[in-house]
């Protein structure tokens, strides 16, 4: 299985091509393609250049990212595996 | 230090005004992002893996508690409370979003900051000592000389599209505390036969996939001249380098090719024919922006502080804190602090919103209103006073900035990595916190001395791993993390390349192996001897055999 990943215009965030057609910020909402309709979906997905910067596909086996990016994309979806610094309490 | 003038006040609004355009007709999608990002990337704005990332200018690392302060007021309100230092001495923001980013430049001119030549084929942003203007050692302050490159190199018409990206560093003291050698140019500062300025010129230094260490190009140019010599060290890379191949087009590579001296040759001929006159600094204008940089009002004090004598009696904290980090300063009674940013377990050179505002607030209080930011990473206060460095320990301990490790071996450099960059194969942070975390032991740190640990999680080599006196690089080995353990580098007048020593070990074996490296330094070392003069002496092999364990334990 497949999915749209990119950037979303306005601020950058890591989006998703939905199941709705829209985008969202959530990895488990994302549509899940058939390899064999993973470029049409992508090349339709490339049209909306006012909205999604860069989006690619991705691989996805068992719910999560699988292939040779599945770190990067482990990361792209959970945010910094550091989280964020913080003043000490 | 340098205040704008009109003219780079003027020049600063204009570049914002254009951005902001240039970001609505993004917005609006009137440009793509092919067209977009050459745009954007000239005023410091990349897109990494979570948000765009905006890169800060901080000249050579000098500023002020305004500046300070408007950092963090930028972190809390645009981004998620937080910066990070860099290895070029900018300030990034990870989290920003593109259409706030022209108030965020407008936020920055208002102090006299901007992201220009933060990225990009250009000449960046300048770095020196961090100590400049105070260390004893120094023989000229390299700032002044910073601030002219500054002004020649910003936007300069002929140089905004080199082959590759240009680094210039400058250092005033023959100890080198600029990492000059591992520049594209490194500038040391010399007094000449005449007794005016002369400049040392090193040229094809670098890091990242290929690496190289400077060489000497020229022995002692005159610093009326410099404009002039960079002018044409510029031109025939410029004409020279190679654009056909982005690993192969830095100045490193075409005078690796060339040879150092066919090289020399090149630039002496350009040196030979450019208008030398047009490039001449005029007396008075370096001497205007040499007046910017006059020492503060020192006052006359003793070299011995009783105040600071009594604290290190009461507070052994405060006592590890003034062994490790303060450093001496040229005027008696006075101390340049280094603030690490370096926290045991935390991520190397982040800096939170409210930290910002204590630093700022220490800056004006106690150091002349200055503050600098150093390439490893950490900030210093360049000028107090010993009988303040109680008072400023205590504020720096309330705000969780008193780690006492600077220069030690939980001062790890290490770059955002995988966690944050686009470019990235591995994770750097989560193993320099491991690491940090395995080596937390301040007596054990005190006793080890001082160790670089440079850490990158890609071959472009942010993190300096191949000056680092350990060095460690991410790799990415069929989708799994792996890192590369190198021995033996050094940024300084010394400048050398860590020697690979073994295979590369997956991330939770990097912390223990290391750890055995040092554990094998303070077995062999002899007394007093720092660990990189025990590599020079020993080589890299035997550190090598620590960390694949097939050194006689016993040995």
């Amino acid at each position: 299985m497949k999915l749209i990943t990119g950037n979303r215009l306005k601020d950058g965030h890591v989006v998703y091509v939905a199941v709705d057609g829209g985008l969202t910020t959530n990895f488990t909402l994302a549509l899940r393609l058939e390899d064999t309709d993973a470029e049409a979906a992508l090349a339709e997905a490339g049209s909306r250049r006012d909205v999604l910067v860069n989006p690619y596909l991705i691989e996805v086996r068992d719910g999560r990212p699988s292939g040779r990016d599945r770190l990067k994309e482990s990361i792209r979806a959970a945010g910094p595996t550091v989280g964020h610094s913080l003043d000490p309490r | 230090m340098y205040r704008y003038d009109e003219f780079d006040a003027d020049l600063v609004r204009e570049r914002i005004e254009e951005f902001r355009d240039q970001v609505g007709r993004r917005v609006s999608g009137a440009l793509t992002e092919d067209q977009f990002k050459p745009l954007r990337l000239m005023n410091g704005v990349y897109l990494q893996l979570h948000a765009y990332m905006l890169r800060v200018a901080v000249p050579y690392g000098v500023m002020n508690g305004r500046q300070m302060r408007r950092l963090a007021h930028i972190a809390r309100v645009y981004d998620k409370g937080y910066g990070h230092f860099t290895t070029r001495t900018n300030i990034q923001y990870n989290w920003p979003a593109l259409t706030d980013l022209p108030d965020i430049l407008e936020e920055l001119a208002e102090v006299e900051m901007h992201a220009i030549q933060t990225s990009g084929n250009c000449i960046r942003n300048v770095t020196t000592d961090v100590f400049a203007g105070a260390a004893a050692d120094e023989i000229e302050d390299p700032r002044p000389w910073c601030e002219i490159l500054r002004q020649w190199s910003t936007i300069h018409p002929e140089f905004s599209f080199l082959p590759r990206k240009f680094k210039i560093a400058v250092t005033g003291a023959v100890r080198d505390r600029a990492a000059i050698r591992t520049h594209d140019v490194g500038l040391q500062i010399e007094r000449g036969a005449d007794g005016q300025t002369a400049f040392r010129v090193f040229v094809g230094g670098g890091q990242g996939r290929l690496p190289h260490i400077a060489r000497e190009i020229a022995r002692a140019v005159p610093g009326r001249d410099i404009l002039a010599y960079l002018t044409a060290i510029l031109r025939a890379y410029n004409l020279l380098g190679r654009r056909d191949n982005i690993h192969k087009a830095r100045i490193k590579i075409l005078v690796e090719a060339m040879g150092i001296d066919a090289f020399r040759e090149a630039v002496e001929g350009h040196f030979a024919t450019l208008k030398r006159d047009d490039l001449r600094l005029p007396e008075a204008e370096l001497e205007r922006i040499q007046a910017y940089f006059a020492p503060p009002p020192f006052h006359p004090l003793d070299r011995h502080s009783p105040v600071r004598d009594r604290a290190l009696l009461a507070e052994p904290d405060f006592t590890r804190w003034n062994r490790n980090n303060v450093r001496s300063h040229r005027q008696p009674g006075y101390a340049s602090a280094v603030i690490s940013l370096k926290p045991i377990g935390g991520v190397p050179g982040d800096i939170t919103a409210a930290q910002m505002e204590v630093v700022a607030d220490l800056a004006e209080r106690f150091s002349f209103d200055e503050v600098r930011a150093a390439y490893e990473q950490n900030l210093v206060l360049p000028h107090v006073r010993l009988d303040d460095l109680p008072d400023i320990w205590r504020a720096l301990d309330a705000a969780g900035l008193a780690t006492a490790n600077a220069d030690l071996v939980t001062d790890i450099i290490a770059c955002p990595g995988l966690d944050y960059c686009s470019l990235a194969n591995a994770r750097s942070i989560p193993v320099a916190q491991a690491l940090s975390r395995r080596l937390a032991d301040l007596d054990l740190q005190e006793k080890l001395g001082p160790v670089r640990i440079n850490m990158s999680g890609c071959i472009n080599a942010c993190g300096h791993h191949h000056v680092g006196h350990i060095g460690v690089l991410g790799v990415d080995r069929k989708g799994e993390e792996y890192y590369q353990i190198t021995i033996g580098g050094s940024p300084d007048e010394q400048a050398a390349l860590g020697k690979i020593v073994g295979r590369s070990l997956p991330a939770d074996e990097v912390a223990p192996a290391i750890a055995r490296a040092l554990d094998h330094y303070l077995i062999i070392r002899t007394e007093d001897e720092r660990f990189i003069d025990t590599v020079r002496r020993v080589g890299p092999e035997p550190f090598g055999e620590a960390i694949y364990g097939t050194a006689d334990a016993t040995a």
